[in-house]
């Protein structure tokens, strides 16, 4: 195992590689139509999509309501680049993906040094003001009546596979971030960000980089979106239902948590499908009870389910799982309340 | 002797407020020196400017001829000054291990064999086994040692130690003072502690300095220093003698915060308070 770094674990390696055949052969077994395989491109799109905003929300616990804006950036920005220079639509992807990052710094860079709830309502002001400024610039997004991007015969089973590689980049990504070095002053900066830097972290510029990897991929994956859809339009791509439905995937998976997003994207793609067409009118209201039950009961979503089930049959010992909460949970009173005070015990 | 920190004319506004008021101090290289003064004197402002946390509004910091002041907490820690805070401020959602790595990793820069490291100040602090565990399951002062070995594993030159003692039962306080002294002996370091439990900056401090509404009142040995009347004036009260008379046996033995005022009313003829736990030779007074 010298090739790898001491942080990659062998179970970790052996499940990704095992998720991406099943991925890989999933077609073909299947033999899914073509409708039932376009959603699950949809489906890897947003599991890459929730893990990134979960860079962020979990595991610097900077919780963002305004990821919209990059998903949009990268989306229109791409098919501009799309529509004017006809490249080859990864290209315009990454170059989706890199304005994104650069419109996040330009707006997280100010905001990061705020903390928590703080942090999270100026996001939703810069996801909004991002809303009316790009419904009104027709010059880059056509306004209300949106953009339609050429079709081209054969690329939405294509796409499957370019989802297929984005989503597993994005999470070995995910696993990196947390697992490595830097992973551990991310925690250390959610926790307690004055006494970070007080041991020699510098929390801005590692806000910063967090907030570039995670506005990159969100844009890379609204730049993917847009060349799946074929047809995009602000009030989609930049709404505010955006925002909230990367929260809510993290949320429902496990917020903070390595895969849990990933977990929440499955079931909340899935869920939607099925409730637009069975309640069109309920299901935003449907979606918002969920998110009470998940966070009155369970705050780690799925995954904290699995570690308690985990524990409960003696496949987890109890120590391992207390680290592994400590680790997801966002906001550092979660944690423990008592051990802050100082008091003795 | 040589001096490795030195603050020039330290001065913090905040406000109308003079925080500190143009401290000059002088750390020898080895020393322990102890930083005392009421609550609100500007001890902990001063320690802040020194580990860059906070800049100064006027004066600098240099550590060995170099100014480390006004830049970020990084610039002193790379430089070799590092803090602990007086509320334990341990990372809740690592190990105590994960803890110390982190200032293993990021004091110096220095990934590799962080670990290593990180176990080496764990077994010196005497919280090896408790590596895996979280934070919250360790006594307070557990986790004060383990706010003194997060710190220790930067690697610094200087540790500024912000009230490790205060709060901890007598055996604890003990211990720790052995600790903060091993820290000098075995790791070569130079250390500022700001300390109310008197009997504790007595037998560590080699010297003591006074700080009072942000000034600086009184420098010297430990047992001279209680003995200034500006000091006994600044702790007491003008009118001290009628708080000193209010307390006659103090007995109990707890090196707790309220016991400062009592140990600076003993009379002068017993340097050393009566709430001072009994320790062997090899203290410092």
């Amino acid at each position: 195992m010298k090739l790898l770094p001491h942080w990659v674990s062998r179970p970790a390696l052996v499940g990704l590689l095992a998720a991406l055949a099943v991925g890989a052969v999933l077609p073909k077994v299947l033999g899914l139509s073509v409708y039932s395989q376009n959603q699950v491109t949809e489906t890897f799109l947003f599991v890459a999509a929730a893990l990134a905003w979960n860079w962020m929300g979990g595991y610097l616990g900077q919780v963002s309501f305004g990821h919209s804006a990059m998903f949009g950036l990268g989306g229109f920005i791409s098919a501009r680049v799309l529509l004017a220079l006809h490249l080859p639509f990864w290209m315009a992807w990454v170059v989706g993906g890199l304005v994104a990052a650069a419109y996040a710094l330009v707006w997280g860079h100010p905001t990061l040094r705020l903390r928590g709830p703080y942090f999270s309502i100026a996001t939703i002001g810069v996801g909004e003001a991002t809303r009316l400024v790009m419904t009104y610039w027709e010059d880059l997004t056509g306004g209300s009546s949106g953009l339609s991007l050429p079709i081209t015969q054969g690329l939405k089973s294509e796409l499957y596979w370019w989802a297929l590689g984005l989503m597993a980049l994005v999470i070995a990504a995910s696993y990196t971030l947390r697992k490595s070095t830097f992973g551990l002053g991310l925690l250390a900066i959610k926790s307690d960000v004055d006494a970070a830097a007080d041991v020699g972290i510098s929390p801005t510029l590692m806000q910063d980089i967090v907030l570039l990897l995670s506005g990159f991929t969100v844009g890379v994956c609204g730049a993917f979106y847009a060349s799946y859809q074929n047809f995009i339009e602000p009030g989609d791509m930049f709404g505010f239902d955006r925002s909230i439905s990367f929260v809510l995937m993290a949320v429902i998976g496990g917020v903070g948590t390595i895969i849990g997003p990933a977990l929440g994207a499955l079931v909340f793609v899935m869920l939607r499908q099925y409730l637009i067409g069975s309640y069109p009118q309920l299901y935003l209201g449907i979606y918002g009870l969920l998110l009470i039950v998940v966070i009155l009961f369970e705050p780690l979503g799925m995954m904290g389910l699995f570690f308690r089930l985990a524990r409960r049959f003696g496949l987890m010992r109890p120590e391992v799982e207390a680290t592994l909460e400590a680790k997801a949970a966002v906001g550092g009173a979660a944690a423990d309340p008592g051990a802050r005070g100082g008091g003795a015990p | 002797m040589s001096v490795i920190l030195r603050a020039e004319g330290l001065s913090k506004r905040f406000g109308g407020l003079k925080a500190v008021d143009s401290v000059d101090l002088e750390l020898n290289d080895g020393e322990i020196l102890g930083v005392i003064g009421p609550n609100g004197a500007g001890k902990t402002t001063l320690f802040s400017m020194i580990a860059g946390s906070i800049p100064p509004t006027s004066g600098r910091v240099l550590l060995e001829g170099k100014v480390i002041s006004g830049g970020s907490p990084r610039r002193a820690v790379r430089a070799g000054v590092v803090r602990t805070h007086q509320i334990v401020r341990p990372f809740q959602n690592l190990t105590v291990l994960e803890n110390v790595m982190v200032g293993a990793i990021y004091g110096k820069a220095r990934p590799l064999g962080a670990r290593e490291r990180a176990l080496e100040v764990l077994d010196f602090c005497a919280l090896r086994d408790r590596a895996p565990q979280l934070p919250g399951g360790l006594t307070l002062a557990g986790r004060k040692r383990l706010e003194l070995a997060r710190a220790l594993a930067t690697e610094p030159r200087v540790l500024l130690l912000d009230e490790v003692i205060a709060g901890v039962n007598p055996a604890e306080a003990l211990q720790m003072a052995d600790l903060i002294r091993s820290v000098r002996e075995k790791r070569g370091l130079s250390i500022i502690l700001i300390e109310h439990v008197m009997p504790a900056v007595m037998r560590l401090s080699d010297r003591v300095i006074v700080l009072d509404a942000g000034k600086k009142i009184a420098e010297g040995k430990p047992q001279q220093v209680v003995k200034d009347p500006r000091v006994v004036a600044a702790y007491l009260g003008e009118s001290a003698s009628a708080a000193a008379a209010s307390q006659p046996g103090s007995s109990a033995p707890t090196p707790a915060t309220g016991a400062v005022p009592r140990s600076l009313a003993t009379p002068p003829s017993n340097p050393t308070p009566a709430s001072l736990p009994k320790k062997g030779p090899g203290g410092n007074h």
